[in-house]
């Protein structure tokens, strides 16, 4: 699989232009923002390239594809560039043909964006959950993160449907997914107790091919986390 | 002005249903964020009401239009209720015909989402320069950040060489800014554009823009909302208004 390539980091030689026909992934096989645009690319079935980048030591050329030097990147074979996990998603759907991750109809596209505003202050609160995992107390933004957990449950409860955007999988369900693999990765599991609809809604997730196929090794991750 | 109506408080009635082929807004009348909105209703044409909600004094029935009792908020016949400010704008522009305020190619539209990535300081730090002023607190360095943020827009203008953020016509992207750089005066600091020539004429040629014009704020008025804002009076939503 190309996303277990070796990174790459400063001294690098920048990789050449994107061959015609494909697209071009700049990423890292850990981080939850690209895996939103792997999950995409992959749903989609879009002929693509991954290249891994060296988050600690950032190639010099890198900032010339995103002058946040932050991944996830996309560039076509026009030399186009865009970042932004939720734009890169958004620019797959709108450019690529076959099965529409976003819906059509307006108003269930922007409950999708709404939805996702509400998912906003989870990657913040996991990341630092993982990040304190051995030590002090973290009580505090467990509770915080049960809270927003619970403002999803009731989308799913009051949506009445097995995923965030209706009875089939959609944008919504891929650009939240990688947190709450790494949830139940790094037994944060008791996050979502209380959430039944929620834990039916991840082991739905699990059945869809995209994201089983982008399932990461759990030692693989902790040992990522402990470096 | 379509939004020249008092604002409801607490213990008002809620207003019924919208009325087929109207959409309505939830509004304030020198809010930002529902500026944008007010902003592209206007551009595109849109039938719509205006209900201004009284912020310091939210109606409880508002609640039930937004979970937080934030504007703007979008309902339409259909009792569709839409929020956040660039949700409810790219909504608009997907749901009415007429004149497309994102551009069509993929790439453009993604371009402009970018680009309001680079705009999401300057909010807070306009308003945080206002409070500070107001509250007599010095600014120097709330400012110094603004004029970054400034800098950053200004490189994005020199690089592509356009007048407006989406080219060489007005587009989404600069509705979606235009209403902070509107209050940089009645704020008090229009001097944090004195290094950025280009973002200069960009307001100037925004100022020409028959919708931005439209909805021109009369300073006075703006002033007069402010002072009674920061007296922390509830009637301030109101100044201005005819009876």
């Amino acid at each position: 699989m190309s996303g277990s390539a070796r990174s790459l980091a400063k001294g690098s030689a920048p990789p050449g232009p994107v061959p015609e026909g494909l697209i071009r992934v700049y990423s890292m096989r850990f981080c939850p923002y690209a895996q939103r645009t792997l999950l995409v690319l992959k749903a989609k079935g879009i002929r693509h390239e991954i290249i891994n980048i060296n988050l600690k030591s950032k190639p010099e050329w890198f900032f010339k594809k995103n002058p946040f030097g932050l991944v996830p990147v996309l560039e076509n074979s026009q030399g186009q560039l865009i970042y932004e996990s939720a734009i890169t998603c958004e620019y797959l759907d709108d450019v690529y043909p076959g099965k529409k991750l976003l819906p059509d109809d307006p108003y269930e596209k922007a409950r999708q964006k709404i939805v996702f505003e509400l998912f906003s202050k989870v990657p913040s609160l996991v990341t630092s959950l993982l990040r304190k995992q051995n030590e002090e107390d973290c009580s505090g933004q467990k509770e915080e993160l049960r809270k927003e957990i619970s403002e999803l449950e009731e989308v799913l409860t009051n949506k009445k449907t097995t995923f965030f955007g209706g009875n089939s999988l959609s944008m919504i369900d891929y650009l939240i997914w990688p947190w709450f693999e790494r949830m139940e990765i790094l037994e944060l599991n008791d996050c979502v107790d209380h959430t039944p609809k929620l834990k039916l809604w991840m082991a739905a997730m699990r059945k869809d091919p995209a994201v089983s196929a982008l399932l990461m090794e759990p030692k693989a991750l902790r040992g990522f986390l402990n470096l | 002005m379509e939004d020249a109506t008092r604002s409801f408080g607490k213990g008002s009635l809620p207003p019924g249903p919208v009325p087929d082929g109207l959409i309505r807004v939830y509004s304030m009348r020198f809010c930002p964020y529902a500026h944008r909105t007010r902003l592209v209703l206007r551009a595109k044409g849109i039938r719509h009401e205006v209900v201004n909600i009284n912020l310091r004094n939210k109606p409880e029935w508002y609640y039930t239009k937004h979970p937080f009792g934030q504007i703007p908020v979008l309902e339409n016949s259909k009792c569709q209720l839409i929020y956040e400010s660039v949700i409810a704008c790219e909504y608009l522009d997907d749901a009415y015909p007429g004149r497309k305020l994102y551009p069509y190619d993929p790439y453009e539209r993604a371009r402009q989402k970018m680009l309001l990535e680079l705009f999401y300081k300057v909010p807070h730090l306009t308003k945080e320069c206002l409070v500070a002023l107001r509250c007599g607190r010095e600014c120097a360095d709330l400012k110094l950040a603004l004029r970054q943020e400034f800098c950053n827009l200004e490189e994005i203008l020199g690089y592509q060489n356009t007048i407006f953020f989406g080219g060489d016509c007005i587009s989404m992207i600069d509705y979606l800014f235009w209403p902070w750089f509107e209050r940089l005066d009645v704020y008090g600091i229009a001097d944090c554009l004195n290094h950025t020539p280009a973002l200069r004429l960009w307001t100037a040629a925004m100022k020409q823009d028959p919708t931005v014009c439209a909805l021109l704020i009369d300073k006075n008025i703006f002033l007069g909302f402010l002072n009674l804002y920061f007296q922390n009076n509830p009637d301030a939503f109101d100044y201005g208004l005819a009876c």
